[in-house]
């Protein structure tokens, strides 16, 4: 399988840590067959295995995963920090609707969905992609914004403010698994970007885009299709969680706190880094599942206070407190940017 | 012109009338120039003459804003940076950039040729004979004990040695130094030196060296073009240039 | 034609009010490099303590002004002191993700304090100066303008006449030699966000009766502050007028001539427009406080 080492690579600089990569390729194992195994071994009193509470959680914890990593494509490998990024969800969970409203299935509407996205992101990356820092994430928040009006303003299309409807659906193992090999093939395939010359010239860009680009990067392609694969899988995400949630409307699909979750797991994960998003994903998840939601009104404003904290006090993220172990050499898109606050000092 | 030469060999790179404007301030005037294969030249000239400015039209960070820049009879006078590096030019900078948070192999490996390449292509991990190409130039200019460290980490001799590998690792045929030996200990000049005439000699590499160090010039080039206030003022070898009443009023003023 | 009057009318009065809505933005980014994206947020405190005062004491809305600029003074410059000043001078990426967090804060305690219903405060300066058939001023909305022009004015004779504004714009133009030459950087910094905070708190006032007020209301005020200052240039009051009135008019005819949909496509057109603008003018249309101040990679 191509998931294993390929002999004609020595493995990238780092020698010595075969066994630690063994052990951890080990536990990521176990840990995936366990994930593969819950639906058969839960037992909810009151609730067959369809209506199943748990999965239907985990499920929302998988397209987080998905999500984040999606976001930290652009935003923790290109450095190009997206503030609209949902905007893609919102057109996967619009198109894969719309779609199914004209009687379309729903394996090719969530395709469709999906394409759409990719479609979209070609559209407003063009401009975009040219704006640098601030511009690029304003201009970002502002596309997100645009969109939402627009949906609610092309009632013949979208349902308009009144929102579809889609034909209900209540089959939670079908969604876990899903969710869960959706999440697995987008890490798998950040894991393979990250290895790839790809996803080198994506950091090139993030650490130095004009020598990049003299050095024979093409980097208006590299950004875009990096923009684009993280269109396709959040589109993904879009229409699973539209037919899942078997209703849409503007506010409940275009929320900004959308992305804001992405961007504090990233961070809390370690940018730029493969783990680090579905780690930080799992983590403030199960914390909210667990302890905010005995405090439902405070737990957007204890987000607000925790991503103030994680930017002012961990901005390396876990994978960044835990060292260089997962073998890449990047958890630090940051350090630039904090112009050498995460402790390395900038010469 | 005191330089005897094959008429039939066409110039590598070849401007005509290059002139760049910033405002009302002409930074290059109207200045023609050529470098022939395998041959190696100097671009001297005080500071602010307006060397780094050619070499960013050039590399095609800055427009041209009239004239034209052929390269290999390829008019270059408006393609994209990278196109311009595709074509077999590449480039070492006055300020340093190297990927900073990457490993002097990764950097290396980031700066390879994309010539012809799709992204498909680029999905795949590093091909063994880049990553051994990698190796070899980083043995050749002397860095493999800093191989799996982070550029970052490196001193500021090193680093110009690294952007010279970068360099060469798309094995272009013309190679633009900016400064490639200032800030630089002597004794790093002398391989830096000696590396240069190295891959003039036996690989063909054709240099143009902006240098403000006189010895390095007259070591290395055949040819020296002395620019000032943007315009050409001399042309020829780093002997006759020296004595050139013009450029020793430039250089020491009136 | 009237149609046309009518919109010239409306959107230079909105265009007045987005100018001066928008200075405590444009000011902060040019003097501190911090892009504060809590700025609609802030507005909409201002414009809750307004409606606050007008409810509960049956206060003018306008001159709620003597509370709320003092009040919104002393939140600016303590939470310079406590939370932004970690982040001046840094990229702006933390900056951004810093005062993202705030307005979340913000907007969540505003939605525990009052609710997520729509507020308006009851001005008695209300109704229309009829000055033909269908062309009519609202008076609100000309005090509205009247106060912009006020707030412009003085904040650009503090800026240029008085020894604080100098030391501003010395801060903002360069830090370093600022300090050499003996100016408390950190408390003109404190100062500096204090103001503009006020400002900001005061044009929550004068929006408070003329829009209805939400909690969540500040994004969108926050994009139209962004689109300003990349029309205007960083902390340029005369840019920031040419600026608002240019989205005013812009949103006005919108409002006019293609909404038989929605007042919200003006959103969408402001953005487009800050879209445009900042992929062929990145330094701005009119000049600005800075002029080092470039588009930087992060």
């Amino acid at each position: 399988m191509s998931t294993t080492v390929t002999p004609t690579r020595p493995p990238a600089p780092v020698a010595p840590v075969s066994r630690a990569r063994w052990v951890r390729r080990i536990v990521l194992l176990v840990l995936v067959i366990a994930l593969f195994l819950i639906p058969a071994i839960t037992r909810i009193e009151g609730q067959t295995l369809v209506s199943n509470s748990l999965l239907f959680r985990f499920t929302q914890m998988f397209m987080l995963i998905t999500l984040a990593s999606d976001w930290n494509l652009t935003g923790g490998f290109t450095g190009y920090v997206d503030f609209g990024h949902a905007v893609f969800f919102g057109v996967g969970a619009y198109g894969t609707g719309i779609l199914m409203g004209h009687g379309w299935a729903f394996p090719p509407a969530l395709f469709a969905g999906a394409v759409f996205a990719v479609v979209f992101a070609y559209m407003i990356g063009f401009p975009t992609l040219r704006l640098r820092g601030p511009y690029f994430s304003i201009a970002m928040l502002g596309t997100f914004v645009a969109m939402r009006e627009i949906v609610r303003v092309s009632k013949g299309i979208t349902g308009g403010g009144v929102g579809l409807t889609l034909p209900p659906y209540l089959n939670r193992p079908l969604f876990y698994y899903l969710t869960l090999i959706l999440a697995i093939i987008v890490v798998g395939v950040m894991w393979w970007i990250r290895r790839s010359e790809f996803g080198a010239s994506l950091i090139a860009i993030r650490e130095d885009e004009v020598g990049a680009e003299m050095r024979g990067i093409r980097t208006t392609l590299h950004k875009i299709t990096a923009f684009a694969i993280a269109a396709f899988f959040t589109g993904l995400v879009g229409g699973l969680w539209a037919y899942q949630n078997t209703f849409i409307d503007p506010d409940l699909v275009f929320i900004e706190s959308r992305t804001v979750e992405l961007v504090m797991m990233s961070m809390l994960g370690g940018l730029g880094t493969v783990a680090g998003p579905p780690l930080g994903a799992a983590t403030i998840y199960w914390m909210r599942d667990v302890v905010w939601k005995n405090f439902a009104d405070y737990h957007l404003l204890a987000e607000g206070a925790i991503l103030i904290g994680i930017v002012l006090f961990v901005p390396a993220g876990i994978m960044g407190a835990l060292g260089d172990r997962s073998g890449t050499s990047i958890q630090r898109v940051w350090k630039r940017w904090m112009g050498g606050a995460a402790g390395e000092g900038e010469p | 012109m005191t330089v005897v030469r094959d008429p039939s060999v066409k110039p590598l790179l070849e401007g005509r009338g290059v002139t760049k404007r910033f405002g009302g301030l002409v930074a290059v005037q109207s200045v023609d120039f050529a470098v022939y294969p395998q041959e190696m030249v100097g671009l001297i000239g005080p500071n602010g003459s307006g060397k780094t400015t050619l070499f960013d039209c050039l590399s095609r960070v800055q427009s041209i804003d009239e004239g034209r820049v052929l390269f290999k009879g390829i008019d270059i006078t408006s393609k994209k940076p990278h196109s311009v590096a595709h074509l077999g030019m590449a480039r070492t900078f006055q300020v340093i950039r190297v990927y900073r948070k990457l490993t002097v192999l990764e950097n290396m490996l980031v700066s390879r040729q994309w010539r012809g390449e799709t992204i498909w292509s680029q999905l795949r991990p590093s091909q063994a004979d880049t990553e051994e190409r990698a190796r070899e130039l980083i043995n050749f200019l002397s860095l493999e004990h800093l191989t799996l460290e982070p550029a970052g980490t490196l001193s500021g001799g090193q680093r110009r040695l690294l952007e010279l590998g970068m360099a060469l690792m798309p094995d272009p045929d013309l190679i633009l130094l900016d400064e490639a030996a200032s800030g630089v200990n002597p004794t790093l000049v002398e391989t830096i030196k000696d590396r240069i005439r190295r891959l003039n000699e036996e690989r063909g590499k054709a240099f143009l060296i902006v240098e403000h160090d006189m010895r390095f010039i007259s070591d290395l080039c055949t040819r020296v073009y002395v620019l000032n206030y943007g315009e050409k003022l001399a042309e020829g070898t780093p002997e006759e240039v020296m004595e050139d009443e013009a450029v020793i009023e430039a250089y020491f003023g009136t | 034609m009237s149609e046309f009057v009518q919109a010239v009318i409306n959107g230079v009065m909105l265009g007045g009010f987005y100018a001066a809505m928008m200075l405590g933005f444009s000011v902060i980014w040019g003097v501190m490099h911090v892009i504060n994206l809590a700025h609609g947020e802030f507005i909409m405190v201002g414009a809750y303590l307004t409606w606050f005062l007008n409810k509960e004491y049956g206060w003018e809305p306008f001159a709620a002004i003597i509370v709320v600029a003092p009040v919104m003074f002393l939140l600016g410059y303590v939470l310079q002191k406590v939370l932004i000043n970690r982040v001046v001078d840094r990229p702006h990426l933390v900056s951004l993700l810093v005062t993202f967090g705030l307005s979340i804060i913000i907007a969540n305690v505003l939605k525990l304090v009052f609710t997520a219903d729509s507020r308006i405060t009851e001005s008695s300066a209300t109704g229309f100066w009829t000055v033909s058939e269908d062309i009519t001023i609202p008076i609100t909305k000309s005090v509205v303008l009247a106060l912009a022009l006020v707030i412009m004015i003085s904040l650009y004779l503090f800026l240029q006449r008085t020894k604080t504004g100098k030391s501003i714009r010395a801060a903002a133009q360069n830090k370093q030699a600022a300090r050499i030459v003996g100016i408390d950087i950190d408390k003109i910094y404190a100062i500096t966000f204090g103001i503009c905070i006020a400002i900001t708190g005061v044009a929550g006032t004068m929006i408070s009766p003329i829009q209805a007020i939400a909690p969540f209301q500040g994004p969108p005020l926050t994009l139209r502050a962004f689109t300003i200052t990349a029309l205007a240039g960083l902390g340029s009051i005369p840019g920031a007028l040419m600026g608002g009135l240019t989205l005013g008019l812009l949103e006005s005819f919108i409002g006019i001539y293609v909404d038989k949909i929605g007042t919200n496509l003006a959103i969408v057109a402001s953005f487009a427009l800050l879209v445009v603008i900042l992929v062929t003018r990145p330094q701005g249309l009119f000049g600005g406080l800075r002029t080092d101040e470039e588009p930087q990679p992060l």
